[in-house]
């Protein structure tokens, strides 16, 4: 592999990594403001959000990475293939968090929530203060695992034409005719992200575990 | 004019799914008092003390906190979830299993709602909490946070989390009965300490020595009913029902 093929390589490799971040980081988000709402048990609007969530989790990436790109045109709009990825992997992970929130939430200490509302806080500054920070930290665990799942899926938006780090060893090959070097070299790529969120991961669970007592 | 009381309890019920809980229960503390609650265990002890701060809504009867109702706005409406906060930062409350913010250290489980619910700057919310955990011989520990201490220490730092809303009443629920043996008489001490500062307390325990020292009124529960009402030493000398007679058998064998 020459220097240009690795130009290509870590071109690769940023559209994987900005993709895959700006779905991650409204993913998060996301599926912490489902889990309150999903929490808040407001009829239809739960049940419609439970139907969102078993199908996103039901449907395989590459599925729905299909869906959003034919449909939208359908339905008047036009979308770039890169905005098409993002929105395919922010429902997906979307859907995941949120029910990993959910289950935060549902284990949260009813005393701390006593101590909280019995002290004088509302509802709001409670969930501010004392359950936010905690769930963010017992949570983090399972979404960093839900991240490097994402990240490992999301070769799924090739199928669109986006060329991430899986689908420029393709076009790398189709120059060099020799197609190991540079799925070798992305896989260590993948690697490096997925050990650096591992990595992350422990650092989230040392944390979880001192809130835990 | 008599004082108006800090807690008046009028005819108060409660029930849960069905079965009565509470009922028909009135109570006055006035200000400076010490009331102790005593009774069995499922005889309504908690559930009348967390009624008083509204933790648990009444069926029926009314609950006022220095002459102003809780729970019930004067429209005879359901509070607001600002009104009800606002009448609760004037109660403390101090839970059997502790219930600190395993995510603060000490100090800032003490600051907290003075600062979030207050609106106290953090140098004053720092200063006034420093001073109460010197009261309660924790201001060493200012920088732990809760997983580091021991059971007596962690409910004398509730002890002055709830102490630094500056409340007008302190609740304790049965505040000893999750510690060792060996730790109940460094969270005694320092309600005992309170109740000489003339804090006015409503205290359940199972302590009967610390009830009948530190009370100026002993209330027993029975299956949800108020079945004597008296100063301490008339209660453990002279009790006017059996079912007091039997209880103290049980719970202080004669020394
Ligand atoms: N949230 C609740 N839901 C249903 N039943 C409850 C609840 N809280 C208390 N009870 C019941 O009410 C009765 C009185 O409980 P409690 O006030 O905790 O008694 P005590 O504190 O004197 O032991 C018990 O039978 C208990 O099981
Ligand atoms: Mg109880």
């Amino acid at each position: 592999m020459d220097s240009s093929a690795w130009g290509l390589l870590i071109q690769g490799a940023w559209t994987t990594l900005w993709i895959s971040g700006i779905s991650i980081a409204i993913g998060v988000v996301m599926g912490l403001l489902i889990a309150l709402l999903r929490v808040a048990k407001i009829p239809v609007l739960h049940q419609l959000l439970g139907v969102y969530i078993s199908l996103a989790r039901a449907t395989p990436l590459v599925t729905l990475v299909l869906f959003i790109f034919l449909t939208a045109p359908t339905m008047g709009v036009n979308l770039n293939r890169n905005v098409a990825g993002i929105i395919a992997l922010t429902l997906n992970t979307t859907a995941f968090n949120a029910e990993i929130w959910r289950s935060a939430f549902n284990n949260f200490s009813k005393e701390q929530r006593e101590a909280a509302l019995a002290i004088g806080m509302t509802p709001w500054v409670y969930f501010r203060r004392i359950m936010l920070p905690q769930i963010t930290i017992t949570s983090l665990p399972g979404l960093v695992n839900e991240m490097s799942f994402l990240i490992k899926g999301s070769p799924a938006i090739a199928v669109i034409g986006v060329v991430d780090l899986t689908r420029v060893t393709n076009r790398i090959s189709a120059v060099t005719y020799d197609p190991l070097p540079p799925i070798l070299a992305a896989a260590v790529l993948y690697m490096l992200i997925i050990s650096l969120l591992v990595w992350l991961q422990r650092l989230a669970e040392r944390k979880a575990s001192r809130l835990a007592v | 004019m008599p004082e108006t009381a800090a807690v008046s309890i009028r005819n108060l019920s409660k029930s849960f799914d069905g079965t009565e809980v509470l009922r028909d229960v009135s109570l006055e503390v006035q200000p400076g008092e010490v009331v102790s609650i005593l009774g069995s265990s499922g005889s309504g002890k908690s559930t009348l003390l967390r009624c008083i701060n509204w933790l648990e809504q009444p069926d029926r009867g009314d609950i006022r906190i220095a002459g102003d109702r809780i729970g019930v706005s004067d429209t005879g409406k359901p509070m607001s979830r600002r009104e009800l906060a606002g009448m609760r930062a004037r109660l403390g409350m101090v839970f059997q299993g502790f219930n600190l913010w395993p995510h603060l250290s000490v100090l800032r489980n003490v600051t907290e709602a003075p600062i979030h619910v207050q609106g106290l700057s953090k140098a004053e919310a720092d200063e006034r909490a420093m001073a109460l955990l010197e009261k309660v011989g924790m201001a060493d520990k200012r920088e732990q946070y809760p997983y580091t201490l021991s059971g007596g220490q962690k409910q004398r730092v509730a002890i002055a989390r709830a102490l630094a809303m500056q409340p007008k009443v302190m609740l304790f629920d049965e505040p000893t009965s999750a510690l060792d043996p060996e730790l109940v008489g460094e969270v005694l001490g320092v309600i005992k300490d309170l109740s000489k500062e003339g804090y006015t307390m409503v205290l359940v325990t199972h302590e009967m020595e610390f009830a009948r020292a530190v009370s100026d009124q002993v209330v027993f529960l029975d299956k949800g009913i108020i079945i004597e009402k008296s100063h301490p030493s008339e209660f453990f000398e002279n009790p006017k029902t059996d079912r007091v007679r039997r209880f103290l058998e049980l719970e202080a064998p004669a020394v």
